[in-house]
């Protein structure tokens, strides 16, 4: 059952080999250490040796050409990579898995400023633009469902960190508001604001997504206004947020307040932070 | 074992002795590791390396098994009690600024790395499918399959060579002779058993790691695991099985002696399986 493979070699041979072999060996397992350390973030190494040793490590690593700069590019392109990989993936036919109303879980308020301030909802508008009239539109929520059917849908939110929920959500399809007010030639991406622009220590920092219209167009993608069949509340995106199941939450910004269509791919908040600009699940 | 005189032309027999010299100058060696077996075997350990340094840092972000917050430190993740537990029974850590954080300080690239924590993910996930197809290939190419599959004596080789590995401690206080199992095969039951386990365990990583991180496009996957959090659990617990795997093997391979450790990395090894492995 298990074929050996025997031979006899002189020891010269043997040694020879043993030498060459461990010379590589020793040659790879430095250069990949070195590799290994110089991917690890500051945060990282500075826990593990001290910070002199280093420093130093990083003078030496700067010296050939390694520098913080270049790690950030190669990471990046790891990102790319895979964004490429899960948009070669997309299929716009294949729909989200739901889930019947027996399945649904809480779901946490992710602001990170807490619950905003109602003020906003006070004439609240949904601005569209870059539309292929060349004029802006501003509808309000009455409009929007006087104007779409609503759809329902319950599916699994799921969080970049790892958590996820199911909800249960009602709104217009984007699709159709899309088809209702094209956008413009050319036009690839959407770039979505929120009226909630508050960062986790209480200064102002505008939120804004970017959505490629595949996603945007697939049947279940809303612009969600009701959350258990009842108008969104403040700690989910009153008056209208995004509920795109074919992307991370961080994706499905809460409080729309403008849609912008472009060709040129739009600035997207957690991607300047180092996260995908992607995020397909 | 039944000793035949020794070959005087290069024949070999099932009774030839380990470490087997044939003729003066020369050695008889086994060709016991094909070259992507070898070269795949190192890569695994930064790899692995990076996947759990980097993985325990995006666990942290919103780790699976949790619990009711504590009632003085509202912690909710059974990694940081463990780390709490550290904090507190080991000496000169009592001090420890953030006792929940420990284990992540020490296991991971460290607590609030997210974004980078799944770059780096990503970069060595797509190393490790590579590699490990490198080392498919390699087991097909040299054979060495054949030595890791399972055989129906496995169950009853397996525990004898259990009962010898539970006795060779005790046996050596009380200064008793403890002889090894004869194995007549490359590898001993236990052994194939777990050489074996990982190739399949790799798989599942992977295909855990597909299920969580594309669930709409592989839904079919995320099915296989029941559901997104099935798949996060099955994930966690392989990390544990392949750190629970590299310290037994470090430690027996070190026991076994240096020919062992030197044919991971040339290939070639003097001792013939099939020899008998009268004492390991």
């Amino acid at each position: 059952m298990e074929r050996r493979d025997v031979r006899d070699v002189t020891l010269q041979q043997f040694r020879a080999r043993s030498r060459r072999d461990f010379l590589l060996f020793g040659a790879g397992a430095a250069a990949l250490g070195a590799g290994f350390w110089w991917l690890l973030p500051e945060a990282a190494r500075s826990r593990w040796i001290p910070s002199r040793a280093n420093h130093a490590l990083d003078t030496l690593a700067a010296r050939v050409g390694a520098t913080p700069d270049r790690r950030e590019k190669f990471l990046d392109r790891a990102l790319t990579f895979d964004d490429d990989v899960a948009e070669a993936l997309y299929s716009p036919n294949r729909t989200v898995r739901t889930y019947p109303r027996s399945a649904i879980t809480p779901l946490r308020n992710n602001y990170a400023g807490g619950t905003p301030n109602p003020d906003y909802l006070g004439g609240w508008r949904l601005e569209l633009s870059g539309l292929a009239s060349g004029s802006a539109e501003h509808l309000s929520i009455g409009e929007l469902l006087a104007r779409f059917p609503p759809r329902e849908q319950i599916t699994r939110l799921v969080c970049v960190e790892g958590w996820s929920a199911v909800a249960w959500w009602d709104g217009i399809r984007f699709a159709e508001l899309l088809a209702a007010y094209p956008p413009g030639p050319g036009a690839r991406w959407a770039s979505l604001e929120s009226a909630v622009n508050v960062g986790p220590d209480g200064n102002v920092d505008p939120y804004y997504v970017s959505i490629d219209l595949a996603t945007a167009r697939h049947p279940q993608t809303l612009l969600a206004t009701h959350k258990d069949g009842q108008p969104l509340p403040l700690a989910h995106g009153a008056p209208l947020r995004l509920l795109a199941p074919m992307k991370l939450g961080l994706k499905n910004i809460k409080a729309i307040t403008a849609i912008r269509y472009s060709a040129e791919e739009p600035p997207d908040y957690w991607a300047r932070q180092g996260y995908s600009k992607y995020d397909g699940l | 074992m039944v000793s035949s005189p020794r070959s005087q032309y290069g024949v070999i027999t099932m009774s030839t002795q380990a470490s087997a010299v044939s003729t003066p100058g020369r050695v008889r060696i086994e060709i016991r590791h094909h070259g992507l077996v070898r070269l795949t075997h190192w890569l695994n350990v930064p790899i692995l390396s990076g996947l759990i340094v980097s993985g325990l840092a995006i666990y942290w972000a919103a780790p699976v098994y949790r619990h009711a917050p504590d009632a003085t430190t509202g912690n909710t993740d059974y990694v940081g009690d463990i780390g709490t537990w550290i904090t507190s029974h080991v000496p000169g850590l009592q001090s420890y600024p953030r006792p929940q954080t420990w284990v992540y300080d020490r296991l991971s690239i460290g607590p609030w790395q997210l974004a980078i924590a799944l770059r780096l993910h990503w970069f060595f996930a797509y190393l490790f499918m590579a590699n490990g197809l490198l080392y498919l290939v390699g087991l097909l190419a040299g054979g060495g399959y054949r030595a890791l599959l399972p055989r129906r004596t496995d169950l009853r080789d397996a525990l004898r060579m259990a009962r010898y590995y539970a006795g060779w401690i005790p046996a050596r206080l009380l200064r008793r002779s403890w002889t090894h199992p004869v194995v007549m095969t490359k590898y001993n039951a236990l052994q194939r058993a777990a050489y074996f386990a990982m190739p399949v365990f790799g798989g599942l990583s992977v295909l855990s790691g597909w299920a969580m991180h594309k669930p709409v496009q592989l839904w079919w996957l995320e099915r296989l695991f029941v559901n997104y959090d099935g798949a996060r659990v099955v994930h966690f617990w392989l990390m544990v099985a392949f750190a629970a795997f590299v310290a037994p093997h470090v430690v027996l391979v070190v026991a076994d002696g240096w020919d062992t450790l030197r044919s991971m990395v040339t290939g070639w090894s003097k001792r013939l399986s099939g020899g008998g492995h009268g004492a390991a």
